[in-house]
Order: C-alpha cells, then structure tokens, then sequence
C-alpha cells in the first residue's frame, strides 16, 4: 500500500545536511521526520521557518564572510 | 531568514507562453466558380464559417493577427486589414460603433469588439469587391491570381515579423543600400533565430475553389513557395473540389495542410439549404474541417499529428509552354525546366548556351539522360571538381 | 510569480459549482480561454467545439504526438482542473471527452456572436450628459491612482518617500491583507510580498491586487462601506454579500471591454456597481463623478486579459507606467545610470543598487555584492532584478544582443545563490510502492504532471509538490489492476 507523507523536502549539500541533524539532535528531534539521502531531508511543515532562523545563525557564527574591498562609493551614499 | 532558503527564487515558473501568431487567409473569390457551387456551399456560408475561424484564432491569443486576401478574378484586393488606412480604419470604425442606430447597439454588446470590427470590414471589402466591376467572361476563365496573392501574403508576414523583433527591423533599417545576397542570408537567418527563439509565428491559408490550371503561374508560384519554406511560413490549401497538383505541391514543401473538401451532394438539402437557416451540413462540415485540420499554428504544429495527404503530384510546368510534363529538359546553369523537344539553343532563362546532342532533342526517351550526364562529365568535370571546397 | 498562474491557482481553488456559474458568461470563457490554457489545450478545444459526438479518448491519443505526452498531460490536467473537460465512461462505448456544455455554448456564443446577456457592455448613449473623457485622461487617471498605490508602499520603505492621504483606506486595507505591507505602531512597512509586487509587472501587480481583493471581498466591502458613509445608501450597501463570481464574471468582461468607450452601469448587478467604487480607487476605471450611470475602462481593465507576451512585444500597450519609455543603461563594471526624475523608480532601483548621486534627470549608481544580496535577504530574487533591468532597459541597450551585459546578469545570480544554503518545498512523500512497476509509472505520472520534485529510485519513493491528482491516479490504477 503506497504510504503518503507530508512535510517539507529540503535539499541541501551534506555539510548543512550535518546542521540541521545537529540542530535537529539538540531539539528532541523534532525536525526531521526522515532522512532521504546524504543531500535530502523530510522536514516537519510546522518547523521550517524556525529551522530557517537556527540554521541562519549557525551559520552566521561559524562561516565567516571574507570582507571585500568596497568601493568608495559606500562612503557616499546618496541621502 | 530567507537568506539561507533557495527554494522561492528557484521555482519561478518559467512561463510557456505560445508565440502570437499571423493567419493569413487567402480566399479565391471568382464568381463564376461560386457560383457552381452555390446550391450545396454558397460564398456567404463559407465567409460565415471563415469569420468564426478567424474569431477563433483571435480569441486564443491576445497578440494573434489575421489578415484576409481576396484573389479576385483580374486582381488580388485585401479584405482585412484595409491597405490604404490600415490601422486608422480600425480605429475610426470602433470609435464609431456607438452613433450607428440602436440595433446595432444591441448586436455591440453581445459581441466581442475586435470580432465586430474585423466581420464588419471583411464584409464592407468584400461586397465593395464583388459589387464594383463586372469582368469579362473570358476574365472569369482566367485561373485565379494566386502566385500574386501568395506573394503578398508573404510581404505581409515578413512585415508583420519585423514589426514583431525590433531588433531585426532595427538592422534592416540600416542597411537600406542595395541589399545582396549576402545581406539576404544575414536577414534571414536573423529571421531564423528570431523564430527559434519564439517570436512570431505565421502560416497562409488558401481556400481554392476554382477549376482553372494555374500552370501559366507556376514560377511565380513555385518561387513563392520558396520563400514561404526560407521564411518558415506552412502554406494550408483547403481545396473546394476536385484536386490540384501546384497547390499540394506548395503545401507539401512547406510542411502545410492540404485537404479537398467535398460539399455533401447539394440535392438532399438543396430544398431547404438556401432558405433555412445558416447552417446547413456542408457548412458545419466545413467549419470542423477547418477548426480541426487548420486549426494549429507552428508551434502547436509540433505537437499534433497533421492530417496528411497520401501522395502528392510532383510534376512540374515546363517554363516555355506552361504545360505540365512527365519528362524534362533541365538547364545545367539555372534548373529552368523546359518540354522536350527543346526549341531553342540557349536557355530563355539565363542565356547559357544549350548544347544537346541530337538524341535527345529529337527522341525523348528514358536513357537519353544517361547521355546527357556522360556529356556533362566530360565537358565540366573539371570545372566542379576545381570548385568542390577541400576539407582540412 | 506569473501572473496567470496567480489567477489559476485562484480559480483551481474554487468549487465545481462556481465554473458552471462563471462558464454562463462568455468573456469569461474567452478570458480562461486566453490567459489560462497551455497552448496544446486551446488546439484541443476548438478541435472539440464544433464536434457533434463526443471525442473519442483513442482518437484523441493518435492526434497528438507521442512525443509531446508531457505537453499532453500537462494540458488534459488544467482542462480537467478547470472544469472543462470530462471523461464520459460509458461502459458499453468507449471511453470519451465532453465539453463543459456551459463552456461550449458560451464559446460558441462568444465566436459566433448572438445572445442577449449584454456580456460584452452596454456602450452609453451617445448623448448622455457629461463630457467625454479622452485616453490620454484616462491613461493620465490610470497611471495616477495606480502609482499613488506603489508610492505608498515604496513610501513605506523609503520615508522620504511617504505621500500618504493619496490612497483610500480601503485600498490601503487591502494592501495589508494582502500582506504587502505591515502595520506597525500607526506606520506601513513593506514586506518581502511588497517587494515582490512592486518588481512585477503592472499587469501582473494589478491581477495580484485583483486576486487579493476577492479573497477578502466580503471583509472589504464592510471595510470600504464604514470609510465611504458619504452615499445615503450605504445601509443597503453593508448587507451587500459580494459574491465572487460575479465579481470575476465583471473582471473578466472589463478585459473584453473597449479602451475609451463609456459603458452603461445599467446593465451591471449590485455587486458589480459597488466593485466600481474600488476599482475607481484602483484606478482600473474611471468612474465620473459627474455622470454616475457611466463608467470608463482605463488601460490597465482592457489589458487585463491579455497576456505578458503580449505588453512586452507592444510597445505602445505597455504599461510599464513607473518609467514611461526604458531609461536604465547597465554597464559591464556593475555602474548603472538611469534618466528619470520619477522617485517611484528612483526607490525602486534603491532596493537593489547603491545609488551615489542624484542629478535633475539623472540618477546613477553601482550594483554591488552589498546591494544585491540585501535585496535577497528582503525577499527579492535576483531573476526579478534582471527582469526589472531589462524591461526598463534603455532603448539604446536594446540594440545589444543579449540586453544586458552578460557578466553583470551572471554576477547578480552568483551573489544571490551564494547565500543559498538550501531549498524547501512543502508536498508529500510517496513510498512503499507495492512493487517497481507501480512506482516507475506513478513516479513517471507525477513527472508528467510537473508536480516531481525529488526521487530515488532504490528506495522507491519520491517527492511531490500536489498530491490530488495522484491520489486520483492510483485509485483508477487500483480498479484497473484486476483486470490485467
């Protein structure tokens, strides 16, 4: 009998995928409804956005972003 | 928070939109042959049933055009949209609609307003047609202008398509010099890609009717559709009657449709068919016809299996006589085809000298062409081999 | 989002009842006809309007080729979503395709004229008293109300902007329902769907509007009557239920309608006469005060059912009324320079360029790293910028091929997507299929469909966007099986 889950597919490479099972362990597994494969997650509908923010800060904290050299232009921005 | 998910900006539907397309309907109005058949498909009923082609056409796609040819008996005339104040007329006529009387009035707002102004100009043009001038007889037996009407269209489709990619009316602009054949490929080929990238697309319907054997237009016609086949452009024949042999030719080489419609025998309804109502079964039988067969445009084209015409007569006219011939002489320079015994020592075309051994000028048989090829080995083999480009 | 799907989602949504009411109407049949139908469908209806016999299933299938099954598929699924196209199962004939007759007949009435439903507007007397209104007012009027609204919400982004008073409450009501702005502490902000909207086409933006305002008809109406209690008769107006067919049914026939025509208001229903008031607001007519019995179409109603295509490739139809003509020049160093003096255009190019100076006519700037992915992160995507530049490119970057520098279109996705970490769609999975054979077809089905986002073929299952048509599909499969 075909069985029809509903959720939230989340596709993303294997290191955020090692995120979002980290964030996932830390919350009582509340995330994760099921693991697809090593790039593709079943995600519950009520959780998304709140995984969003999580992951967001995650990666704010360890990603660090390399500083370009703006322009001049930022320096004087039309007001 | 958004900043880490991908899924909103990655599935922005890409829209499908078909491309707006030009029908360009080509309608043999020669009295005499209507009138043959005016027990069983009068001239009105099939004006009736093209009108509601035409509406259709329009109403699937905002950007869809129509233009309507009439090819008369000694002249080809426009019907739609009227040549000397195209647009303008269209404009003054719908600003006009609402000081006409109180019963059109009521007619106005039952109707879509673009479906009106096209039935109202199509009949005005056509009765102007029909009513003006009363030609001669010998006029009426005339085969219809269709290599003229053809080539008109086809004007029109190709101004219709620069209208439709400024880009391309841009170039053509500035090259107003005289125009070489290189000039011509860039143009098309411009046209080409123009098309592969969806742009506009068109397609002629000639709906035929008249008995006469075009064979006296066949270079005018066989050049017409050429260019229909450059320009992409599927030439549709609804054929009233029995068949023609050019006219499934140019719809085979551009990919067209060709069907002849046979009006169900006129003596079943005849008592009723002219008095009751307008539509009798000849005309509901036409209007599937068209709606089903011709009904697709390119891009649907792709999508559907085209109704086909088991064999097609390619046997062409021979430019001397207009006659049509089973066997041919070909001249080497220019392809010019001529009836054998030939007539003359060089081609009337391009004034290459023809040099046919006797035998062949005098017997017309099978192998003689066999000879004909051993002669040209020995005469130019040189010549093509020096021009055949040498891959690296 | 494309506009015609925002209006076919809507319509998907609806129940079977409100098509056979909406179907009676023929501009909205030749509207649905026009905007809604992938093209193969169109070919397939007018193959079976005139048919006398219903259309054989078998024939249908040689018709069309057997390559272009997902075109095929694709199509069957909006005829049948719609209502109109039904499969008749007959059990002793073959089974065959009917048309909605309310479809049909309304079709035929629209292509071949006659019928007295006054469908297609009452013109107005000619001597009706009043002045005429010209196109050049009325476009002046349409573009007017219409910027007025963006101003507001732009305004609501940018202060300097903010011109508040121009725009009804109830217009601005809706914005917030809409949730295209958010109301906070007595001020508007715009939210990521505002963005989205003002990037939008004008047609697309007005549907949008349209869309939101029948949604909440009922709660606009009670809305708008409380802040118009001007008119004596606002009593009647309150118990007033707008009912959304006729709603759509008026919608549609001012697509159909003629750009500097008056029309009658005689012939209009309650609920239509009452819309008039807010689509005054909106700007879509033009609703004179001075000769209530009439009203005007402006550009944005007649244009309503045409398609995007269609205003791209016509120029003198566009409405791209935030610049008139195109002004933007972009150039291969990211610099980008745009001759307007228009602050609607001027904040919009604010919400993904670094503007750096302003001159009378002339406002020049530099797409950056910084700038681009800000918008990204307030919810505009980069495909939408790029749309922006090109249809506001000027018409000297029209003469490149392709408009805009390649690099800079390349740069502005590479900045976007390098934020992106992640893509999530909501559907449902499908799994334990009972065997292989079951799960390649319904997984080829839901391919078909479009509606496949995600499968695995070892593990048999997969992932869809929708699952109705599915769950329609494996119960035929079900009844079917036994008999093979």
């Amino acid at each position: 009998m075909v069985k029809a889950v509903k959720g939230i597919l989340v596709q993303c490479d294997e290191s955020i995928k090692a995120i979002i099972e980290k964030i996932d362990k830390e919350n009582g597994n509340t995330f994760i409804l099921e693991a697809l494969d090593d790039e593709n997650l079943l995600i519950s509908s009520g959780k998304i956005n709140e995984l969003k923010a999580r992951l967001k800060s995650v990666l704010t904290d360890t990603v660090k972003e390399h500083e370009e050299p703006e322009s001049n232009s930022d320096n004087n921005e039309m007001r | 928070m958004d900043g880490v998910d991908a899924t909103v900006r990655g599935s922005v539907r890409t829209s499908s939109a078909a491309p707006p397309s030009l029908l360009t309907i080509i309608l043999d109005t020669n009295p005499l042959s209507w009138s043959h058949l005016s027990s069983s498909l009068p001239l009105s009923a099939v004006l009736k049933t093209l009108l509601i082609f035409v509406n259709a056409h329009l109403a699937i796609n905002h950007a869809n055009q129509v233009a309507v040819l009439a090819s008369h008996v000694d002249n080809v005339a426009w019907l739609y949209p009227t040549p000397d104040d195209g647009d303008a007329s269209k404009q003054s006529s719908q600003t006009n609609g609402h000081t006409e009387v109180a019963d059109e009035h009521r007619v106005v707002s039952n109707k879509y307003r673009p479906f009106l102004t096209i039935e109202k100009n199509i009949s005005k043009n056509l009765r102007n047609l029909l009513t003006s001038d009363i030609p001669s007889a010998e006029a009426l037996k005339s085969p219809p202008l269709l290599a003229g009407a053809l080539s008109i269209a086809l004007a029109y489709a190709n101004l219709q398509l620069l209208k439709a990619d400024p880009m391309t009316s841009d170039s053509a602009s500035t090259g107003t010099g005289a125009v070489g054949a290189a000039d011509l490929d860039a143009h098309t080929s411009a046209l080409r890609t123009a098309r592969s990238g969806h742009q506009f697309v068109s397609r002629i319907l000639i709906v035929s009717v008249s008995q006469a054997d075009l064979s006296s237009q066949y270079i005018g016609l066989m050049n017409s559709v050429f260019a229909a086949q450059r320009l992409n452009i599927p030439l549709d024949v609804l054929r009233i009657g029995e068949r023609t042999a050019f006219l499934q030719q140019a719809s085979d080489a551009t990919s067209g449709v060709y069907l002849t419609y046979d009006p169900p025998n006129s003596t079943a309804n005849g008592t009723n068919g002219a008095a009751t109502a307008s539509f009798s079964s000849a005309t509901a039988g036409l209007l599937q016809t068209l709606m089903q067969g011709y009904f697709s445009d390119v891009a649907a084209r792709k999508l559907l299996v085209m109704p086909g015409s088991a064999e097609v007569d390619f046997r062409a006219a021979c430019f001397c006589h207009g006659k049509i011939v089973d066997l041919g002489g070909v001249c080497s320079v220019c392809l010019s085809i001529f009836c054998l015994p030939l007539e003359f020592t060089s081609c009337p075309t391009c004034q290459s000298p023809l040099r046919v051994p006797k035998s062949v000028t005098t017997k017309p048989v099978a192998f003689a062409r066999r000879k004909k090829k051993k002669r040209k080995i020995g005469d130019g083999g040189r010549d093509s081999a020096a021009g055949t480009p040498v891959p690296n | 989002m494309s506009l015609s799907s925002a209006v076919l989602d809507y319509l998907q949504a609806q129940p079977g009842v409100t098509f056979k009411r909406l179907y009676l109407q023929p501009p909205t049949v030749l509207a649905v006809l026009r905007r809604m139908l992938p093209h193969l469908a169109k070919n397939i209806i007018m193959a079976m309007l005139f048919m006398p016999e219903p259309f054989l299933e078998e024939d249908l299938l040689t018709w069309i080729r057997a390559e272009a099954r997902p075109q095929r598929d694709e199509a069957m699924t909006v005829l049948e979503q719609l209502h109109i196209l039904t499969l008749v199962p007959e059990p002793p004939t073959p089974r065959a395709y009917r048309l909605n007759t309310a479809f049909a007949s309304s079709l035929r009435q629209a292509l071949m004229g006659g019928g007295s439903t006054n469908s297609f507007g009452v013109p107005a007397d000619k001597d009706a008293p009043g002045p005429k209104r010209t196109v050049e007012e009325l476009d002046k009027w349409a573009r007017k109300q219409w910027e007025a609204i963006l101003y507001y919400m732009v305004g609501s982004a940018e202060r300097e902007y903010s011109r508040e008073g121009n725009i009804s409450s109830g217009t601005r009501k809706l914005l917030e329902m809409g949730e295209f702005i958010i109301m906070r502490g007595g001020r508007a902000d715009i939210t990521k769907g505002g963005f989205t909207f003002l990037l939008q086409e004008a047609n697309a933006q007005v549907w949008t509007l349209l869309i939101v305002y029948l949604e909440n008809s009922e709660s606009v109406s009670s809305i708008h009557t409380k802040s118009k209690v001007i008119e004596n008769q606002s009593k009647d107006i309150e118990q007033l239920q707008m009912d959304p067919v006729e709603m759509l049914s008026f919608l549609f026939m001012l697509g159909s309608l003629e750009l500097g025509q008056d029309y009658n208001t005689e012939s209009l229903t309650k609920t239509q006469f009452h819309m008039l008031e807010d689509l005054h607001d909106f700007g879509i007519v033009y609703h004179p005060p001075d000769a209530r019995g009439r009203f005007y179409p402006t550009r944005l109603a007649t244009t309503l059912t045409s398609s995007d295509a269609s205003l791209l490739s016509n120029p003198n139809s566009s409405l791209s009324m935030n610049s008139g003509k195109g002004s933007i020049i972009l150039e291969t160093n990211h610099r980008i320079y745009t001759y307007t003096s228009s602050p609607l255009q001027i904040a919009v190019l604010a919400l993904f360029a670094n503007l750096n100076s302003c001159y009378p006519n002339l406002v020049s700037g530099k797409l950056t790293k910084k700038s681009i992915q800000r918008a990204v992160e307030k919810g505009i995507t980069a495909d939408q910028i790029i749309d922006y530049l090109r249809t506001h490119a000027h018409p000297q970057m029209l003469k490149n091929q392709p408009v805009l520098p390649p690099t800079v279109v390349d740069q502005i996705r590479l900045w976007q997507i390098e934020g992106d970490r992640m893509e999530a769609t909501p559907g449902f999975l499908l799994k334990q299929f009972v065997n292989a054979n079951e799960y390649r077809e319904t997984a080829q089905y839901a391919e078909n469909l479009g509606v496949l986002v995600w499968r695995n073929d070892r593990e048999h299952m997969f992932f869809v966007t929708r699952i109705e048509q599915l769950q329609q599909y494996l119960a035929k499969r079900k009844t079917q099986a036994p008999r093979r």
